[in-house]
């Protein structure tokens, strides 16, 4: 062994600076092969993002809105009852910020689809406080429409876009880049998604007892001035493109109605928007599927089993409505 | 501002890059200036309060070299007080009223709490004590006043330890400030190893573990058996890599300009006894309380009921020196409860294992002694992290009930980072066991082709970046 030749100031400078030269091309090398690897994946939920993202969605019904849409609507029923192709863009724990970003950048890439079919829920006039699952969304931050807004929800998102690795190691708590680094070596998650459409296999949690119970005198869902724009520019988005829109608000659980304290509100401010751009709603709340607790896994949320019987039934009425003549 | 956070990323390189580049008269001013910057992160009020200690310790060292006779004890002793008072007021005032009212209570007097509740500033109790060391030290003769008001600044707030030590002595610390430090190609490739060790104890495993440690403690009425088992394992190795990582990232910093701060952890886990733990275990803190409280006690050099006292109030101020609730005194009594049951009963043991022919210096007994050691030390933090008594009482009696094997997780700890949780302890513990092997290690590294070197050092720093958690989460000692 050699004994260590003592360094200068200026060697010893130089190496720092090559050390970390090395360090931040390594960070920045991986943050790409695991953004090309998510969005190198074909299956599951990043499937469906590449798809929509690479203009090969492209569908003549466009199903939008919140995990409601995303479990709600089996594209594969709609398209075959209706014979018009379809593909569901629904968010998993998005409100309507998030929807009309996803929205805007389906549009951007896909071919005008004949109608969009934009879910509603009572919560979609409030605005996001978070970034649910960030990961979701960091292989697309370029985007312009997503990184509008989620840089509106959280300000500090644009160290996701310029700090390599960042968004996978401060936001995600999910090992989302192991993900990305397996889709860069073809490796593809199972698939669970079918045109966009999520079945939950799943019966009755119990989730709403609890709710029940921690909220005896039921609650009230705001109706923030900037959820009413988010909702207005969805119907915006699609006067202006001359798409056809529709508002659905799917079947939820009728015992939680009672419980919704501002629920004539909230529909007041649907209805105010329908009639401003004459876009129709069809209210599933006093649906049958709506009032039969096996549809369902929470009070908000149909089971695959519901999903089928509601898909359907909207189908149905889909293929016999003027929309898709 | 934390260790672990981006603005700390920025703020020591450009710390770094001035420090080295100013002339030599300039750097402690920068270091002070830093430091204020460090420290104004948190909450930037909280200067004035370790402003005042500052100030009521550098005048009393300089009068404790002036005066001498009896004004020079009674000098000491209002410094003393007045530092302490800061602390009081801080940190104890709500705990001894609130103490006070429930006992009126008791004696069937009706008192209201107090409605002042401070908001404890960060690292108080560290700094506290490192300025009381001085005062000390100096009364004691052992350590020159320091008549430069900036350095002596710089002592106490010196930013790689004012939050969470280790608690310096001014006789390794301060004489440092009036050394020059030059820029060492090899001081910094030390120091940014043991950071990168501090980082990756800190993020990959403490951080994580925090997130199961934290659900079961919150509520541990909501989780069986094996659920407070794990996550009381978990909570030994959360504070071990959180506190150690913390010291760890401290004397790296410090290294880093050319500072050489003390050790304060010893591998303390593969302790054969409660008191080896001790010395192994938050150094800085063991040796101050034994050189400014147990010797002055009168130590060991007493007769037994009066050791046992001083151990007893040793380790219940070093408990309330951790915090201002009755599970910190309860923790602190029962490590001094450890230890005076461990000295009384050495004859026994030994005799003992002695029939089966393993005496001390068995390899078997050992083991036995280490593992015993760290039970008893993790049913001291079950006391020590839980939110109150009644909850540590219910953890005790519950460890052994309903271990369900299908539920382990927890709400934010998924069962995916039970792997990564697990490699990182033993990966912790192969470096552990790899540690004495270090010097020779390095010497066969040097050898190594520097671009392989590089490109391996990169690859592991970039597994603790991978692989770290990234909560805004402050380091436990923090609190302290």
């Amino acid at each position: 062994m050699t004994e260590p030749v003592p360094i200068s100031t200026r060697q010893g400078l130089a190496r720092i600076i090559a050390f970390v030269g090395l360090f931040t091309a390594v960070s920045f090398a991986t943050d790409w092969a695991v953004n090309h690897g998510l969005r190198n994946i074909s299956q599951s939920d990043y499937g469906v993002s590449n798809r929509l993202m690479t203009g090969r969605a492209n569908a003549e019904i466009v199903i939008s809105g919140s995990s409601r849409a995303l479990t709600h609507f089996d594209s594969r029923i709609i398209q075959s009852i209706t014979g018009r192709t379809t593909f569901n863009i629904g968010r998993n724990g998005s409100q309507t910020d998030m929807q009309v970003a996803f929205l805007k950048t389906y549009l951007r890439h896909n071919a005008k689809p004949k109608l969009v079919v934009h879910n509603l829920d009572l919560f979609s006039f409030v605005t996001s406080r978070e970034i649910y699952d960030p990961a979701q969304y960091l292989p697309y931050i370029n985007e312009e429409a997503i990184y509008t807004a989620v840089r509106r929800i959280y300000p500090d998102a644009w160290k996701w876009k310029y700090l390599p690795l960042y968004g996978y190691l401060v936001e995600d708590m999910r090992f989302t880049w192991i993900r990305g680094l397996a889709g860069l070596v073809g490796i593809q998650p199972e698939e669970d998604h079918f045109q966009g459409y999520l079945p939950r296999y799943s019966r009755w949690t119990g989730d709403f007892e609890r709710y029940k119970r921690d909220n005896p005198a039921g609650v009230k869902f705001e109706i923030e001035p900037q959820g009413v724009r988010d909702l207005r520019e969805i119907a915006e988005v699609c006067r202006s493109q001359g798409i056809p829109l529709l508002f659905v608000y799917t079947p939820e659980y009728y015992e939680i109605q009672q419980l919704e304290s501002n629920r004539l509100e909230v529909f007041g401010k649907f209805h105010e928007i329908c009639h401003e751009f004459q876009v129709p709603l069809w209210d599933y709340s006093e649906s049958p599927i709506s009032k039969d607790r096996s549809n369902f896994y929470n009070s908000q949320h149909l089971n695959a089993e519901g999903a089928n019987a509601f898909s359907i039934d909207v189908a149905h009425r889909l293929a016999q409505s003027s929309f898709l003549k | 501002m934390l260790f672990n956070s981006l603005e700390f990323a920025l703020f020591f390189p450009t710390v770094c890059a001035l420090y080295f580049g100013l002339p030599l008269r300039w750097r402690t001013p920068l270091l002070l200036v830093a430091s204020c910057g460090f420290y104004m992160a948190f909450v930037p009020a909280y200067i004035l309060i370790l402003f005042v200690t500052i100030l009521i310790d550098y005048f009393a060292g300089i009068y404790l070299e002036r005066i001498t006779g009896k004004g020079r004890l009674l000098l000491l002793w209002v410094s003393i007080i007045a530092t302490c008072l800061v602390l009081f007021v801080f940190k104890y005032f709500y705990f001894f009223t609130h103490a006070f009212v429930d006992l009126a209570g008791f004696a069937g007097w009706k008192l209201t709490d107090p409605t002042l509740k401070i908001l404890l500033p960060i690292g108080l109790s560290f700094h506290t004590f490192q300025s009381l060391s001085y005062v000390v030290e100096v009364y004691r003769g052992n350590q020159k006043a320091e008549r430069g008001f900036v350095t002596y600044a710089t002592y106490v707030m010196f930013f790689p330890q004012l939050v969470a030590g280790p608690i310096e002595r001014p006789q390794n610390l301060l004489h440092q400030f009036h050394e020059r430090h030059d820029f060492n190609y090899d001081n910094i490739t030390a120091g940014t190893k043991r950071m990168a060790w501090g980082f990756f104890k800190k993020l990959v495993i403490a951080d994580r573990l925090a997130l199961y440690v934290n659900d079961v403690y919150t509520r541990p009425q909501a989780f069986n058996g094996l659920q407070l088992t794990i996550a009381t394992v978990f909570f030994a190795y959360q504070i071990y890599c959180d506190f150690s990582g913390y010291s760890d990232i401290a004397i790296g910093t410090a290294r880093i300009l050319g500072f050489r701060l003390m050790e304060n952890f010893q591998t303390p886990y593969y302790s054969a006894s409660v008191s080896e733990f001790w010395r192994r275990w938050h150094i800085s803190l063991s040796t101050w309380f034994r050189d400014y409280l147990y010797y002055p006690l009168g130590g060991n050099r007493v007769r037994r009921p009066r050791w046992m006292m001083n151990i007893l109030i040793t380790f219940g101020v070093s408990g309330l020196w951790h915090g201002a609730n009755w599970t910190y005194v309860v923790w602190g009594l029962l490590n001094g409860v450890y230890l005076i049951c461990g000295a009384l009963t050495e004859g026994i043991r030994n005799q003992f294992f002695g029939l089966f022919g393993l005496n001390t210096s068995s390899q078997f007994r050992r083991g036995l002694r280490v593992a015993t050691t760290f039970t008893l030390i993790c049913a001291a933090w079950v006391i020590f992290r839980a939110n109150r008594l009644s909850d540590a009482g219910y953890i005790f009696t519950h460890f052994w009930q309903n271990w369900n094997f299908g539920q382990i997780r927890t709400e934010q700890f998924l069962l995916r980072q039970m792997p990564v949780a697990l490699a990182g302890i033993l990966l912790l513990e192969f470096g552990h066991c790899l540690q004495p092997r270090l010097p020779r290690l390095e010497r066969y590294t040097a050898n190594v082709p520097t671009s392989l070197r590089w490109i391996c050092y990169s690859a592991l720093l970039l597994s603790v970046v991978l692989f770290g958690v990234y909560r805004k989460s402050q380091f436990i000692y923090f609190q302290f």
